[in-house]
Order: C-alpha cells, then sequence, then structure tokens
C-alpha cells in the first residue's frame, strides 16, 4: 500500500512517529514535495477562504498526491496533553479535506489523543487494521515509532552569533521555508541567532504559565508564553519575533499576551499569508534588527 | 459593590431580574451600538473575534456609568471565548480600570471549590436569606426562559402574521416594559400576559411564508447588533425563522446537561454524518442543525459566524456538501466590525429571493 504523508501543519514535528510507523507496516511512503508556488495555489483554490494559510497549504499538499497513493495521512490530531487542546481546526481537518477535495483515496480519520501511549495507540489499531490483521505487528510498529520520535531532536538553538532572538510560532509556519521566506536564513545572515521553545523543557514552560490568572488550554499557548517567559526572566534573548499566519485564531490571544506582558522587549509581529509580498517582509526584519543593535548602542552608551 | 455582565441578546433580561432578586446594585451596560464597538475595537486585540470587540466596549461603557465588578461565564476551549478573561483583565487593567473579575467556569475545569468562592463573592453582597436567593435564581432562569420563547414565537409568527409588524411591535413593547420594573414577579405576569397577546395575534395559516433556520456561532446570532438585526430583517420580508440556540438554551444544555454529557444531544446525533467529533464553540451544534432543519421542511439556513471563528470555518467546509447532497441552500455571512449594511442587505435580499424562486420552480415543474 502506498501511504501519502502530506508536508503540511504539525508533519514537521511529527515526521519521525508517521513515517516509521507506516514503514514497520510494509507500506511505501510517498512525501509531498516541499512547499511550493504551485501547492499554494492548489490549497488556496481548494479551501475554504476564511481558513488560514496552514491550513490552505495543507490542502494543496493533498491534492498534489491524491493520485499517487492509496492512502493519506490526515492527522485528526485532538489532544497532545491532558486537558489541553491544539486548535478547532485540527479537530476538523478529516472533514474540511473531504468536503473540498474531491476523487480523494482513502484518508486516516480516527482522532488522536497522544497524552498517553493508552489513548494513543486507539489511533494505531484503527489505521493499521488498514495493513495486518495482527495486533502485535501493529503494536509493534507503534512503540517503534514512538522510540524513534522520543529520540527525535526539535527546535533551534544557535550559538555565536551577535544577537539572539526567540522565534515564536507554529512550527509549520516556522520549518516551512517557503511561507516563511526563508525567514531563520535571513536572520542569520544579519547576524541574528534564534532558538526555538522546544528547547526549553517541558516541566519549565508548565511552572512558568502559573502566572497567568486562567491555565491556557491550547498547548501552543502554553508552549510560547512559557518559553518566552523563561526566556526573558533569564536573559536569554534579546528580542522576540513572532511569526504568525494571518486569521490564526491562536495567534492573536497569544501575541496579545506577550505583548502585555513583556513590554519591554523589542517585539516584532511577522504576518504571513498568501499574498506576503518578500520586500516588505525584508524591510520589516532589516528594520527590527537596526533597532536592536540601535538599543545596544545606547546600552552601552 | 455593582456589577455589570457584557450584553448577548436577552441575557441582560434574565441578568437583571436575578440581580433585583438578590438586591445587589447593578448596571446594565447601554445597548450595543457603533460608540461599543468602536470603543471595543480601539482597545482589542486587532484578530480577536468580533464578540471580543463588542464585549470590552459594553466592559467600558459600563465603568462609565459607575460598574466595578464584572460577571462573565468562562469555558475552556478549544475555541477563544475561554481566553476572553484573560485578556480582557489584563487589557482592563493596563487602561488603569480598578475591576473585579467574576469568571463562572465549569467546576469540571477549576474545581467545585473555587467556583463556589467566586460565586460566594456575589452572593454574599447580597443582603437576603438562603431561600430568597435561591428564588431569585428560579425566577431569573424562568424569566429567560420566558422571553426565550417570546421571541422565538414571534420570529415564528412573523410570517403568517395578517397585519404586517405586530409580532416584531408586541415583542419590543414587552421588552421595554420589563426594564421598567425591577420585581421579577411582576416580569413573569407582564412575560405570560404577552405569550397570551402574541398568542392571539392575527394570523393566516394559508400564508405559508419562505421558513429560515437561523444557525452558526452562538454570540452573533444571539445578540442582534452583531448579525445587524438580521432576524428583524427577516420579520419585515415577511420570513419565518427558527434559532434553536438562545441564553436559556446554553443555559440548559451547558450548565444543566454537561455533567450528564447530554449537551445538545438531539443536534450532535444530527451532525455525525458529516463532523462526528465535536470541534469546540458550536461547530458541531451548527452542522447539526442544518441537517435538522432540511429535515423539518425549512425553506433554507444562514450561518452567520464572526470573522476568524475557528470552529465555524470547520463547519463552513461542511455545509457547501450538505446543501449539495439535499439540495437545502444555505447562505453564509461573515460579519465584523466593518461589516457594511448595504452588502449585507443585498446578500439577504438575493438569498430570499432564491428560496421564494425555488419554489415557483418546483411548483410549476410539477
Amino acid at each position: 500500500m502506498k501511504v501519502g504523508i502530506p508536508k503540511g501543519l504539525l508533519y514537521y514535528k511529527y515526521k519521525p512517529f508517521f513515517t516509521t510507523f507506516f514503514e514497520e507496516l510494509g507500506a511505501e511512503i510517498i512525501e509531498s514535495p516541499d512547499t511550493n508556488k504551485e501547492i499554494l495555489d492548489l490549497g488556496v483554490k481548494l479551501c475554504t477562504d476564511e481558513a488560514c494559510l496552514p491550513i490552505k497549504v495543507f490542502h494543496g499538499h493533498v491534492e498534489k498526491i491524491k493520485d499517487k497513493c492509496d492512502l493519506i495521512l490526515v492527522p485528526r490530531i485532538m489532544q497532545v496533553e491532558k486537558r489541553e487542546f491544539i486548535c478547532p481546526k485540527f479537530c476538523g481537518i478529516p472533514e474540511m479535506i473531504e468536503n473540498n477535495i474531491k476523487d480523494l483515496p482513502l484518508i486516516t480519520k480516527a482522532p488522536i489523543y497522544s497524552y498517553s501511549a493508552d489513548k494513543f495507540i486507539n489511533w494505531a489499531y484503527e489505521t493499521g487494521k488498514l495493513f495486518t490483521k495482527s495486533y502485535v505487528k501493529i503494536q509493534k510498529a507503534f512503540e517503534d515509532a514512538l522510540k524513534e520520535q522520543n529520540n527525535f531532536k526539535e527546535g533551534i538553538d544557535h550559538e555565536g552569533f551577535q544577537y539572539k532572538i526567540a522565534l515564536i510560532g507554529h512550527t509549520y509556519n516556522i520549518y516551512d521555508k517557503f511561507i516563511n521566506m526563508n525567514l531563520i536564513k535571513k536572520l542569520n545572515g544579519f547576524g541574528i541567532g534564534v532558538i526555538t521553545h522546544e528547547v526549553v523543557d517541558d516541566s519549565i514552560k508548565h511552572m512558568e504559565i502559573k502566572k497567568l490568572f486562567k491555565r491556557p488550554f491550547w498547548t501552543f499557548a502554553r508552549e510560547y508564553y512559557g518559553f518566552a517567559s523563561y526566556a526573558v526572566k533569564n536573559k536569554l534573548i534579546d528580542g522576540i519575533i513572532y511569526l504568525s499566519s494571518f486569521a490564526c485564531g491562536i495567534d492573536s490571544v497569544i501575541v496579545e499576551l506577550l505583548k502585555l506582558e513583556f513590554e519591554d522587549v523589542p517585539f516584532l509581529l511577522l504576518k504571513i499569508d498568501e499574498h506576503t509580498g518578500e520586500a516588505g517582509f525584508d524591510t520589516r526584519v532589516e528594520a527590527f534588527v537596526d533597532m536592536l543593535t540601535r538599543r545596544k548602542r545606547g546600552n552601552l552608551a | 459593590m455593582k456589577v455589570t455582565f457584557p450584553h448577548m441578546g436577552n441575557v441582560y433580561i434574565g441578568a437583571k431580574f436575578l440581580m433585583d432578586g438578590l438586591g445587589i446594585d447593578y448596571v446594565i451596560p447601554p445597548f450595543n451600538s457603533k460608540r461599543a464597538l468602536e470603543i471595543g475595537s480601539l482597545y482589542s486585540p486587532e484578530e480577536i473575534c468580533l464578540p471580543f470587540k463588542i464585549m470590552m466596549g459594553n466592559y467600558i461603557e459600563s465603568i462609565e456609568r459607575g460598574a466595578d465588578t464584572i460577571i462573565l461565564t468562562g469555558s475552556c476551549g478549544p475555541c477563544r471565548f475561554g481566553e476572553y478573561a484573560e485578556l480582557q483583565m489584563k487589557i482592563l487593567k493596563k487602561l488603569g480600570k480598578n475591576l473585579d473579575f467574576i469568571v463562572l467556569d465549569l467546576p469540571s475545569d477549576i474545581g467545585f471549590d473555587e467556583l463556589k468562592r467566586r460565586i460566594n463573592k456575589i452572593s454574599s453582597q447580597s443582603p437576603k436569606s438562603k431561600k430568597e436567593k435561591y428564588m431569585a435564581l428560579v425566577n431569573a432562569y424562568r424569566i429567560i426562559g420566558l422571553i426565550d420563547a417570546l421571541e422565538a414565537k414571534a420570529h415564528e409568527r412573523a410570517g403568517y402574521e395578517v397585519n404586517k409588524g405586530e409580532c416584531k411591535c408586541l415583542l419590543n413593547e414587552c421588552k421595554r416594559k420589563l426594564l421598567d420594573t425591577n420585581n421579577p414577579k411582576e416580569a413573569i405576569s407582564i412575560l405570560k400576559e404577552y405569550h397570551k397577546k402574541m398568542d392571539e395575534v392575527e394570523i393566516s395559516r394559508e400564508k405559508n411564508p419562505i421558513r429560515v433556520a437561523i444557525i452558526g456561532e452562538i454570540y452573533t446570532i444571539i445578540e442582534p447588533f452583531s448579525n445587524l438585526y438580521i432576524e428583524d430583517k427577516l420579520m419585515e420580508m415577511g420570513v419565518s425563522t427558527k434559532r434553536t440556540l438562545s441564553p436559556s438554551w446554553w443555559v440548559y444544555n451547558t450548565v444543566l446537561l454537561s455533567p450528564f454529557g447530554l449537551t445538545a444531544k438531539r443536534i450532535r446525533d444530527a451532525a455525525k454524518e458529516y463532523l462526528p467529533l465535536g470541534v469546540g464553540g458550536h461547530g458541531q451544534e451548527c452542522v447539526g442543525e442544518a441537517i435538522l432543519s432540511y429535515e423539518e421542511g425549512f425553506d433554507g439556513a444562514i450561518q452567520i459566524f464572526p470573522l476568524g471563528c475557528m470552529p465555524e470555518i470547520v463547519s463552513k467546509s461542511i455545509l457547501p456538501s450538505i446543501a449539495r447532497d439535499k439540495n437545502f441552500p444555505i447562505l453564509s455571512l461573515v460579519v465584523d466590525e466593518m461589516t457594511g449594511e448595504a452588502g449585507y442587505q443585498t446578500r439577504l435580499e438575493a438569498f430570499i429571493d432564491l428560496l421564494e424562486r425555488r419554489r415557483g420552480y418546483v411548483l410549476s415543474g410539477n
């Protein structure tokens, strides 16, 4: 069986798990190409207008590989931590794909609750049924895949640059070089190192969010807020760049929380959508870098 | 302590009589207006959804009138509404307003003790006895149920009325009268009187009006200002409308039924075929209601949601399939602070035209 894995949404985070799982079950894996103009255009054409860029891009990836495979991985990730959620759109992504794209092969629709292996394995059984009747085999594939995922080193922590900024944003914005127009490389070119939230341990983030009135119920919100708070407190960074996609509901809340909390920290909000022009984007980054330089000079004098 | 609360349709009526019954001083925020929206948008994050902005406007206008405590219900995701309290608290604090926020979250998330403590903050201000407090709660629940039912009746009968505008007039008259009294008992008798009057409105069953279901995001369909008074507009066009979601529906389903996992069971079951799992907010309900309204013989459905509403974007992707499969027209309207009235009205009229012509076609086709 040929399994299609679209390079969209949380692909960059959970790639080791899914590839190992399907390979162990004897599937041939077909990945969609890196995001490009064609995929973006396809996604924009097919998807509901109001959706955010990553969802549209994901539609494009599915459309691109749908004719080449028998099964497409559309992960309906409901929860990755107990009492926390991802995003409402993730809970309904298989339905969005199904209703927006015609002539689909099979897609995976089982919900993923990955806060415990016991819960998570239900997804594996549900999906693995298509490949083999043997529960033992599925279980083995699942365990190996989990191991692979746990060994996967996530995050960026650059050393040896003049400045260091916290780059906050969803994995699918930060690691997709096409939609963020190679932001990390650009920053490095300006002598700026980047640190992302995965570097900071989860338990620290849990501690940091205690100062909020309400426990954030989005995993993303907890991670980003906790990370930013820790990084600012320990003076790890010179500033924050938040990479957000237009109309992202979760970002609209987190950005405001960060802005209200860290008033003295240089903060740049970069919005990306299907119309973002590279020139304007570059100008904003350059201006931010200039600002960092002047601040430092001012502090020395 | 002078409490206030954000507007959402008829919520102010229920809240007013609850506070009257408890003997707590309160401010009803001025009715939603351009001013409230402008103030609200000024202080809100740019990309947050419309209800947040209108609510901010309500708070600030109430604070101008002396309110110092805000009561708000909460939720714990995955929709943005759950984060409202956190942000609004911080923003108002930054504006230098000295306020107390009382957020009523579900006990499953904050624990019973915390909820009790928060409720105590309100009820300890009341000079009344325990029994009177309990009665105040019961009466308020009855009042909100009665006014919602009256409204639903008016919306339905507007399509059948012989003298145009009668239902609308009665409804508005009743709401005005309710504001003049401070006695919950009296309010109930006013409501009963108007229920009777509404039943006596002269109607003709032969009229066979266009019937439309209003579905979508709960705040924007309940709060008339946010949807540019769509139900009033439809009443004027002689369209009979139905909206399942209302403040009393919310109280019944979220507060009373949720411990048993029965929230909106019928609607959610109907949605199963197209959307088997909840997506937060009322996304699944929206899909379920579209199907139910088709089964109940409505001519069409109108979905309303604020720009960027995450759950409704999912349901908006699904609705065209339902429309195709069932041959059932559905119009999606997106509202935000920039929505222009003329364009909105045109789309609405075109949709109603379409429904009328479809009927004509079906009849002549036979």
